[in-house]
């Protein structure tokens, strides 16, 4: 098993990428080694990296000797824009991160604009339920997104991404075809959007429309909020736009991949 | 530019065209889903409150509609991977036995299935696709769909820059909004709809700013209004459409089906 972890600032990555996660997450996870380090947004443009934030990453994932690893959202016309921008500064810097792409948009400027760049199809182009409120939808442990992934494969992309989902891991497929398959743990996101309440604090008596596509002072910066429901023992996290729910350490079997990505904590 | 109604029975055909519907979609679910899959939704919204009884129902709708399209969901955000083939036979059978004009689908492999059984141009992308970018919209158009429906959270700027020549666009214009993106909230409202409940209980939150989140939730949520027949009466694009019309916009959603 190889792993990657999740960084939200660049730093010494952890010996045993193992440490990131709890106790009982780490008692579950098999020993590897540490290959990529992931950093970007996931979940929303306005949480892009600058070109100086994204090459510091850069240079300390190659000073380890590990794969940088770009994470990308699902983005309007204007984050395309920015997520070219941004690839386009680090290219020019002779930075040539891995690429996780959310959106087909970004597939696109990839192969047309960024072609020497590996490309990896992200957690977000598997719609599989994710409710922490119980199971909801049918098993369906094998066999899912075959032509999905046979579509991705002829694009060149290297890999396939996800976090766990409540169809139980058909989504990875059995590694045949060409793509690697890459797991997020611990967390699942759950609901993601572009009416951010975090956002929404910082501008008190404005409605959540009127702020669609304004520009974000960032306030998810300071980490992930704990959320309390009654209708779910889970434990949850609003980071940014994002809810995210902590999988269960002992709820696997967990979906068969070539890879671990491991987040110390939700961000967007 | 077309207003597309819902219809969740053939009577309000009609009615529906005397107002000035152009177009029409409704949900029906294939005899053999509840036997295999129990009470998942094939669609994003539930069977009982939201589709038609059966394809007796469907063909007495496009009889009624006299020539105007009628189009059917699919566009339950992520399918069994056994449920495909089936779903691509049912769809087959929608379009050439019973004369629906075209299918509602947001699931990329079901998406793709159809595109091989060659109805391809049949296909209106669901907004659960969540195609917010002219790249993505010309990654549809090029996988040959006929329609791609946008997201609710596009402001017109936006909208503007995403249609891109091929294919047509169609845009909420009454009713029903989400909190979260659709295509990017993955719970199901077979549990309830985890929005409502979403806010209270977010630690650094305080009531001054949820309380405005629970105001924009309910006026999302049609302002608790509905008509004296019980449709719902909900957020209102009216202002909107000269500009949709002159972008090119094909077509106004109404929902409510």
């Amino acid at each position: 098993m190889e792993y990657g972890v999740r960084l939200e600032t660049p730093g010494v990555p952890p010996e045993d990428p193992r440490t990131v996660c709890a106790p009982a997450w780490q008692d579950r996870l098999a020993p590897g080694r540490l290959v990529a380090v992931y950093f970007g947004a996931e979940f929303c443009e306005h949480a892009l990296p600058t070109a100086d934030e994204a090459e510091a990453h850069c240079r300390s994932a190659h000073r380890h000797g590990l794969e940088p690893v770009l994470l990308t959202p699902v983005v309007t016309d204007r984050g395309l824009a920015a997520v070219e921008r941004l690839l386009a500064e680090l290219v020019g810097r002779s930075w040539t991160p891995s690429v996780v792409f959310n959106d087909w948009g970004v597939l696109g400027l990839l192969r047309t604009r960024f072609p020497e760049l590996s490309r990896r199809a992200g957690r977000l182009l598997n719609r599989g339920l994710r409710d922490p409120r119980g199971p909801a939808g049918p098993p369906s442990p094998a066999g899912r997104a075959h032509r999905l992934r046979r579509l991705l494969a002829d694009l060149d992309v290297a890999a396939v991404e996800t976090d766990p989902d409540a169809a139980g891991g058909g989504y990875l497929g059995d590694g045949a075809g060409g793509l690697s398959r890459a797991l997020h743990l611990p967390f699942s996101f759950v609901a993601s959007g572009r009416n951010c309440l975090i956002k929404a604090a910082e501008h008190p008596g404005t409605g959540l429309t009127h702020l669609l596509g304004t520009p974000c002072p960032r306030p998810c910066r300071s980490g992930p909020r704990r959320v309390a429901r009654a209708d779910t023992a889970a434990p949850l996290w609003r980071a940014g736009n994002t809810v995210f729910a902590l999988a269960a350490p002992d709820r696997g079997p967990w979906p068969r991949a070539d890879r671990i990505v491991l987040h110390s904590r939700p961000a967007p | 530019m077309n207003v597309l109604a819902p219809v969740r029975a053939p009577e309000e055909v009609p009615v529906l065209c005397r107002a000035g519907a152009d177009e029409f979609y409704c949900g029906l679910t294939p005899r053999f889903w509840a036997e295999r899959y129990g009470g998942a939704w094939v669609h994003r919204r539930s069977p009982r409150s939201a589709g038609l009884a059966d394809e007796a129902a469907l063909a007495r709708v496009v009889a009624a509609a006299g020539g105007r399209p009628v189009f059917v969901t699919l566009n339950a955000p992520s399918y069994p991977g056994d449920a495909i083939a089936p779903l691509v036979a049912f769809g087959r059978r929608l379009l050439e036995r019973i004369g629906a004009a075209g299918l509602i689908v947001a699931e990329t492999e079901l998406l793709l299935a159809l595109a091989e059984a060659g109805l391809a141009d049949r296909i209106h992308v669901s907004s659960l696709a969540t195609c917010t970018n002219r790249g993505a919209a010309a990654f549809f158009r090029d996988l040959g769909v006929a329609r791609i429906v946008l997201p609710r959270h596009l402001t017109l700027d936006e909208i503007a820059h995403v249609l891109v020549p091929g294919v047509a666009f169609e845009v909420f214009a009454l009713n029903d909004g989400c909190v979260f993106e659709e295509g990017l909230c993955a719970t199901t409202h077979t549990l309830g709809p985890f929005c409502l409940e979403d806010g209270p209980g977010t630690e650094g939150i305080g009531d001054d700013v949820l309380e405005g989140y629970a105001f924009w939730k309910w006026t999302l949520n049609n302002c608790g209004c509905r008509t004296n027949r019980g449709y719902t009466l909900g957020p209102c694009g009216l202002c909107a459409v000269p500009r949709l019309r002159e972008l090119g916009v094909a077509s106004l959603k109404v929902v409510g089906r």
